[in-house]
């Protein structure tokens, strides 16, 4: 019975409601926590200002594997991890400012390649279950970058700043900091409106990306990588290198990712050597999610969408948690659970919706071959 | 094909080339301000006030007689203004030097010496 | 000669063959750096009875066709359930031990059920959904260990706190319960936990027998070949939901089997990776998405516990370092990413 009623075309009402079911509940969800949490509003205000000038770049990095029809990109966190060695040198070299930013970025740019298309390659052979091999081989390159920065550093590779080295003479300390570079692309211009402190330049950095993200949709790559999205067979039959353009998509998006977490970086001030990219896949992801994407589709508003929402009920959800049974730790755990069981509903309603929507075409498709059997056939109706 | 080989060395030049600007404009130098007695040779100059000090737009503040105070900077070039303070109070005197720093260079400015004009007044060290 | 050799490789899989020679090096290298065979040996026997249940949960569901369980922490979840409330009941030795698995036999098939109704409508996409699931439902535990009302001292947080421990010690209950019973001691090194052992092969030889039930060789039919299944009168969906509901009691005692010997129990966020090391060592005893056996189980247990035993100890007196828990990452998260990538390779 249930089947059936999916055949029929479904109101717009209730299509917009299943579609946007993700973002409607966490509006909700939202709205019942700010209150809860007695915070005031230019509080949030400000907060949300910083986060989404350090999170928006790095989210923004998820959207061209979307559009190359590969899902959810959970190996960003390679590219995060390229930016955090960048990060590491400079930190190594004392340069300081925009200069070391920059000069991070272009250092940790091959490396970002390298493991983009590393990554790439092993999507391409995981075809159908890129996003479980993208999350798999994060926590593997996870395990490769312990390696090289917990017991390479210091040894075959040269640093020679003791600071961030552990007592032991070599491997990174746990947490470096960044002082040099902190805040240094937010500070070149800050615009005081109200009460709020806009960090213009990061702003305008985001926004050049996103018109890149647009003028990109409209090159000859970017045509290529929608229609491998949309149907690998009718792309490769256009001649498009199918497996070349899935790989370059990715190589794109570590490099974002790459200096999104740079980006990321410097507005924290501190780098947890081995933690600050662990989270950053599953917290980005969730945002976007949030926002209103979804596995096949993915778009500009979404992320801004889906930082807001995202980073409201994160900043609210302690003190909330606090306020309704006493307890601030529930909040925390909250904040991990709504992160978490975000990208779980929605994926398991994606995947829902895709069977039913292959449901639905076999029985069209069922169904005009019967229509069309039945017309040719006078006397062979009764053979079904 | 020969076209697309040397684009793309070229670039890799030029973005070398912004590497090591980049590196030169942002490395940081420790600079040391000291407020002492120096001896060159066989004239001391001595540090008789307290002097407000500032590099490039960094203000360092007040260094006292026989004190010692640490500016971070980056880049190249650099320059240092000294002003005296007699009884705490701004006498008007103002000095000004400019210094150029190599990549991997740090300083010792001695005040003193830098108001009386002698080469000596800075010292760098790698 | 060499093409015999050449096609072992291809289709034991070249990063199994390296990873077997890579534990054979360390297990000759250890006398040589000072470290006891026989200790090493009955460590790697002790781990292995310890995380063997877990690995052999992951078996029903893969062969109806539900993939790699990265759900496995819901049948961990039921297994701590059982584990807490029978520390609650204060009860003892064996009877405490199977109080826990009763319970825990109780919240696995309440969750298996939900779990497997989940899987069934999204066909296809399990592995990822089921990753997610997992881990919101340890987040969503550890709210619920804060606020579910345990009242043991041995148990909440002392000076009068609310909710349970992060770390629960069951010394004094069922610690060992069975790794001491039946021991075998020879000399001073080696303590060979009979009790483990023998449960563990009980628990074997009980889903041997399933898999030669009717139900059971229903359920392998529906992962080969689902539509002849169905065409034979099977009902699917049913058959994954049994399987689903199978794996997850047989994660649930494997958890409570591994906290016996571990001596503590784990709550909050511990069980949140737990899945990955399970599936890793079913990799690398063989298996792959669509196929898995009780001897890869075996094997797998066997090689990635010795791994995860010797290269600490061997690796840290050749290089004064522990570099041990970075090259577990590794080598676990590895052997999956390879297993994932293989699926697509069409098999003669």
């Amino acid at each position: 019975m249930k089947k059936q009623n999916l055949t029929k075309t479904l109101n717009p009402g209730v299509k917009f409601l299943i579609n946007y079911a993700v973002p409607i509940i966490f509006t909700i969800l939202v709205a019942i926590a700010i209150p809860l949490s007695g915070l005031s509003g230019e509080y949030l205000a400000r907060e949300l200002m910083t986060r989404l000038a350090r999170n928006s770049f790095i989210i923004l990095s998820l959207l061209i594997p979307v559009m190359a029809g590969m899902g959810m990109n959970f190996s960003i966190v390679l590219g995060a991890m390229a930016g955090e060695i960048g990060l590491i040198f400079i930190t190594d070299w004392q340069i300081v400012g925009v200069p070391g930013i920059l000069l991070a970025m272009l250092i940790s740019t091959p490396l970002a390649i390298l493991l983009g298309y590393f990554g790439g390659i092993v999507l391409n052979r995981a075809k159908g279950r890129e996003m479980v091999t993208g999350f798999m081989l994060a926590f593997f390159m996870n395990g490769i970058y312990q390696l090289v920065v917990l017991y390479g550093m210091g040894n075959i590779i040269p640093i020679s700043n003791s600071n961030i080295l552990l007592p032991r003479e070599y491997g990174i300390r746990n947490a470096i900091d960044l002082i040099g570079i902190r805040s240094a692309l937010d500070k070149l211009i800050y615009l005081k409106v109200g009460g709020l402190l806009i960090p213009v330049v990061t702003l305008l950095v985001i926004a050049v990306l996103c018109m890149f993200i647009i003028w990109f949709k409209k090159t000859k790559l970017g045509q290529e990588i929608r229609s491998v999205g949309q149907d690998n067979d009718v792309a490769r039959i256009s001649g498009i290198n199918v497996g070349k353009t899935r790989i370059l998509s990715i190589i794109i998006s570590t490099v974002l990712a790459c200096y999104g977490q740079i980006v990321f970086l410097q507005n924290i001030g501190t780098m947890n050597t081995y933690n600050s990219h662990e989270q950053v896949g599953v917290f980005a992801i969730a945002a976007l999610l949030v926002g209103g994407a979804s596995v096949n589709k993915a778009t500009i508003p979404n992320v801004f969408v889906g930082v807001i929402l995202f980073h409201t009920m994160f900043i609210v959800s302690p003190r909330a948690g606090k306020t309704l049974i006493g307890q601030a730790q529930l909040g925390e755990y909250f904040r991990v659970f709504v992160s978490y069981g975000v990208i779980a509903f929605s994926l398991a309603l994606y995947a829902w919706r895709k069977r039913v929507e292959k449901e639905n075409e076999r029985r069209k498709a069922m169904a005009l071959k019967r229509v069309l059997l039945q017309s040719t056939n006078t006397a062979g109706g009764d053979k079904f | 094909m020969r076209k697309r080989i040397i684009i793309r060395i070229t670039l890799i030049v030029v973005l070398i080339f912004i590497g090591i600007f980049l590196y030169t404009i942002g490395k940081e130098h420790k600079v040391l301000i000291d407020n002492r007695d120096i001896s060159v040779g066989n004239i001391t100059y001595s540090a008789d006030t307290t002097y407000k000090v500032r590099v490039d737009n960094q203000e360092i503040g007040a260094i006292e007689k026989g004190e010692r105070k640490v500016a971070r900077v980056a880049g190249v070039s650099h320059k240092i203004v000294v002003e005296e303070i007699k009884d705490k109070v701004l006498t008007g005197e103002k000095y000004e030097k400019k210094f150029k720093l190599k990549t991997n260079e740090s300083a010792t400015v001695n005040i003193p010496a830098m108001i009386n004009n002698a080469n000596e007044w800075i010292n760098k060290t790698n | 000669m060499r093409e015999k050799i050449k096609n072992i490789i291809e289709n034991v899989g070249l990063p199994r063959v390296i990873i077997f020679f890579f534990l054979v090096l360390l297990f000759i290298l250890a006398p040589v750096v000072g470290i006891r065979l026989d200790t090493s040996i009955n460590d790697v026997i002790i781990r292995f009875g310890m995380n063997g249940i877990l690995v052999l949960s992951l078996v029903p569901m893969v062969k109806s066709g539900c993939g790699l369980n990265f759900g496995l922490q819901l049948g961990i979840i039921a297994g701590l359930l059982g584990a807490v409330t029978s520390i609650e009941l204060e009860v003892k030795g064996f009877a405490g031990f199977f109080t826990a698995i009763g319970v825990a036999i109780f919240f696995a098939i309440v969750l298996g059920l939900l779990y497997g109704a989940l899987l069934n409508k999204i066909k296809g996409d399990e592995m990822v959904v089921a990753t997610y699931v997992g881990f919101s439902s340890v987040s969503f535990m550890c709210i619920m260990w804060l606020i579910l009302p345990f009242k043991s001292p041995n148990m909440i947080w002392p000076y009068g706190g609310t909710g349970l421990r992060t770390t629960i010690s069951n010394q004094g209950y069922w610690f060992h319960i069975l790794t001491d019973f039946l021991q075998i001691k020879i000399g001073k090194h080696i303590a060979f936990p009979t009790g483990t052992i023998i449960f563990f092969v009980f628990l074997v030889f009980l889903v041997w027998i399933f898999f030669r039930t009717k139900t059971g060789t229903a359920i392998v039919a529906v992962g080969s070949n689902p539509e002849y299944a169905k065409s034979c009168g099977v009902n699917v969906d049913k058959m994954r939901i049994i399987s689903v509901i199978l794996s997850t009691v047989i994660a649930a005692i494997g958890i409570i089997v591994y906290e016996e010997s571990f001596g503590f129990v784990q709550l909050y966020m511990a069980p949140l990776y737990m899945a990955f090391p399970a599936i890793a060592a079913l990799l690398l005893g063989g298996a792959s998405v669509g196929k898995a056996s009780i001897k890869n189980v075996i094997i797998g247990v066997f090689l990635f516990q010795g791994i995860l035993t010797m290269t600490p100890s061997v690796i840290n007196n050749i290089i004064q370092s522990d570099m041990s828990e970075s090259i577990r990452i590794v080598v676990s998260n590895g052997m999956i990413v390879y297993a994932l990538t293989r699926t697509m390779r069409i098999r003669s």
